[in-house]
């Protein structure tokens, strides 16, 4: 019951339950949007964002943010899509969209810890050079003509469930029990939660920001192989915009932008969410031009309630912390009466 | 005389100089200071709420919604003027309102609800642009064309003179000295200097952060509206899309200007100094005959080139002077 009780008090909980509260209502309206082929659809749809969430929240939980995702994602997927079209391998494409996403992950880590630049510069200056170089490599051309091969890559089902759904809902689990669990995951959020006193615990601070950007770059490298499988071409705007969307995940699944609190469960929720909103508009049969207006006003009203109920239980657990004080007082001075 | 003048200002300047000595030598039509005061009109959105962001992120804040809500303004002078028929200058004023409305609503929800500003205006960027979005779908308007048909008066705003003087520039000045009798020679101003050092102490000290912090935005907002309308006017079409790309060059502008991003620091004679060094850039390279879509390599450089010398420099300066005489630092006799 205890444990129960725990589950349902996390941040993470409701977030699924408004998640399932959306599937619910739109199902009433029209109950095609309830049935398995959808909601396989809708995690199929939104595998890119989740992936794109877990790395950001590495980067969430140290207290800095990346808004460079978006451009790591282009450039990668534009540099790996020309390796492919020109006849390289599927492996080599990966290894050297990895390699990307990881330098650029280090470029932003080592600006931020050595140069004592704020996060938020650092990658919105990365985020520009990134868009940039990827328009110089590619010419300003689109990269189509993807070999089939890869573009069958995301259709590929197991016992009738999207393989790279699979992988991606699997890496999400582990990687959450690694930042729960471990011991050197749980440094993440412990830099986050407190800087001071995370060095004068002896954790490596600097190189741990690091690779969370790294992990960040990363992430959105793979993204961009998702996106390009996924697509099936990549435009010189491909990812513009997506690091606001991601975030909005984000936040929306409770990962604090100030650090130290959130998970990566939470967050992929969050960006299945902003997923399953626009799907969701389609099957009520609302104009699609209702799908921003929508979702910044969700995300405004679920994050403002959010700031209200932490705040109330804040003052309920200090007043409580004050009385408890008072009666051990009490009891001390009947103590001495004695 | 020079010493008053703040060193990263100075710098600045000199950046600006150089910026138009060198694209000069490259291109002597860039020396035309007819082009030069006309190009205004193609950074004025970003300067201008670039100074009134300034403000904001003096208070220890963030204002990422600017963008957005040009395009909210501009959909509204439309739709105001041209589909609901009313005078173009009543819907410019109900346009601009419109815009200090939803700055409102940031700043009440940053300082009332005491949510992070970065999450606020990132909802409210999305929720702006999508009202716009859903006003010009209501509306039954071309999404793509959007809303022409703008009068004569209407475009003289952005493409009238006043006494040979772009109005682009002449309004680039007056928000500039608004911003700046506000910021640097009022007690509000002062007051929001204080805020962003120090918030408590602010607050115990009898000032209404709250209000100062929310005021901001409001500020912001109105800013974003008058950019709209601006926009509207030199492009002649209203458009949900407008200003859309403004987000990344005005954060840039108010940062390369010397703004901290933590609060506390900053002032809006750097903001408006950077803004024409990444305007004069744009045209300077496409004079060059370099295409717009490599600009963004030099304003990103720039951005974190300049924000890592600002930010190395007290360290460093201290290093050099421990090396250079290290008996000072160690204090010598008791």
């Amino acid at each position: 019951m205890q444990k129960f009780k725990n589950i349902t008090e996390k941040r993470e909980f409701r977030t699924f339950v408004f998640l399932v509260a959306i599937f619910v209502v739109v199902g009433l309206v029209n109950s095609e949007f309830l049935s398995l082929g959808n909601i396989h659809d809708s995690l199929k749809s939104s595998l890119l964002y989740i992936v794109l969430a877990v790395g950001l929240t590495f980067v969430l939980l140290t207290g800095n943010i990346d808004i460079s995702v978006g451009g790591i994602l282009g450039l990668s997927a534009a540099v790996s899509g020309m390796i492919l079209r020109d006849g390289g391998s599927i492996l080599l494409a990966i290894v050297v969209a990895i390699g990307i996403g990881g330098l650029v992950g280090l470029i932003n880590g080592l600006g931020v810890t050595k140069l004592k630049i704020s996060s938020f510069i650092m990658t919105l200056g990365m985020l520009e050079i990134t868009r940039v170089v990827q328009v110089i490599y590619t010419d300003g051309q689109w990269v189509e003509n993807l070999p089939v091969a890869f573009k069958q890559l995301a259709q590929i089902n197991v016992l009738g469930i999207n393989l790279l759904s699979i992988l991606v809902v699997t890496g999400l689990i582990l990687v959450h029990l690694y930042l729960i669990k471990n011991k050197k995951g749980r440094y993440f959020s412990a830099i986050g939660d407190n800087q001071e006193g995370a060095i004068l615990l002896g954790i490596p601070v600097q190189r741990y920001v690091t690779y969370s950007f790294v992990i960040s770059g990363v992430c959105s490298a793979l993204a961009g192989l998702i996106f390009a499988s996924q697509i099936g071409f990549i435009s010189t705007t491909a990812g513009l915009g997506i690091e606001m969307t991601v975030i909005a995940a984000a936040v929306l699944g409770g990962v604090s932008l100030s650090g130290g609190v959130g998970s990566v469960i939470g967050a992929g929720i969050g960006a299945i969410i902003m997923i399953s909103i626009n799907s969701a508009l389609v099957y009520m049969k609302v104009p699609a031009f209702w799908n921003d207006a929508i979702s910044g006003t969700l995300l405004i009203v679920i994050v403002v309630t959010d700031a209200l109920l932490a705040r109330k239980a804040n003052k309920q657990a200090k007043k409580e912390r004050l009385r408890a004080r008072v009666l051990h007082e009490e009891e001390v001075s009947v103590d001495y009466a004695k | 005389m020079l010493s008053k003048i703040p060193k990263w200002n100075m710098a600045l300047l000199i950046i600006l100089l150089s910026e138009i000595l060198i694209f000069g030598l490259i291109n002597p039509r860039f020396w035309n200071i007819s082009i030069l005061l006309n190009s205004f009109n193609d950074f004025i959105g970003i300067a201008i709420i670039g100074f009134f962001v300034t403000l904001v992120m003096i208070t220890g804040g963030i204002d990422i919604s600017g963008g957005s809500i040009i395009g909210l303004t501009s959909v509204v002078v439309g739709i105001l003027s041209q589909v609901v028929g009313l005078n173009i200058w009543v819907a410019l004023v109900l346009a601009i309102l419109a815009g200090g409305l939803c700055g409102l609503l940031n700043g009440v929800l940053i300082a009332y609800g005491r949510v992070q500003a970065m999450v606020i205006t990132l909802g409210g960027m999305l929720l702006y642009s999508g009202i716009a979005i859903v006003l010009v779908g209501l509306s039954g308007v071309s999404a793509y064309e959007g809303i022409s048909g703008f009068s004569q008066g209407f475009s003289n705003i952005a493409y009238g003179t006043v006494f040979g003087i772009p109005n682009s520039v002449v309004l680039f000045v007056v928000m500039f000295v608004i911003a700046y009798i506000l910021l640097h020679r009022t007690k509000y101003g002062r007051y929001i200097f204080l805020t962003g050092i120090n918030q408590n102490a602010a607050e115990y000290s009898g000032i209404n952060t709250k209000k100062v912090i929310a005021s901001t935005y409001v500020l912001s907002g109105i800013s974003a509206g008058v950019a709209g309308v601006m926009l509207t006017s030199y492009l002649g079409s209203a458009r949900a899309d407008f200003g859309g790309e403004y987000l990344m060059p005005i954060l840039t502008v108010v940062v390369l200007g010397g703004t901290l991003i933590t609060g506390g620091k900053g002032g809006v004679v750097g903001t408006a100094l950077a803004s024409i060094i990444v305007g004069f850039m744009q045209i300077g390279l496409q004079m060059g005959g370099v295409s717009t879509q490599y600009i963004g390599l030099a304003t990103g450089s720039l951005l974190i080139i300049s924000v890592a010398i600002l930010g190395i420099s007290p360290e460093f300066k201290n290093n050099v002077r421990k090396l250079v005489s290290p008996k000072k630092i160690s204090g010598g006799k008791v």
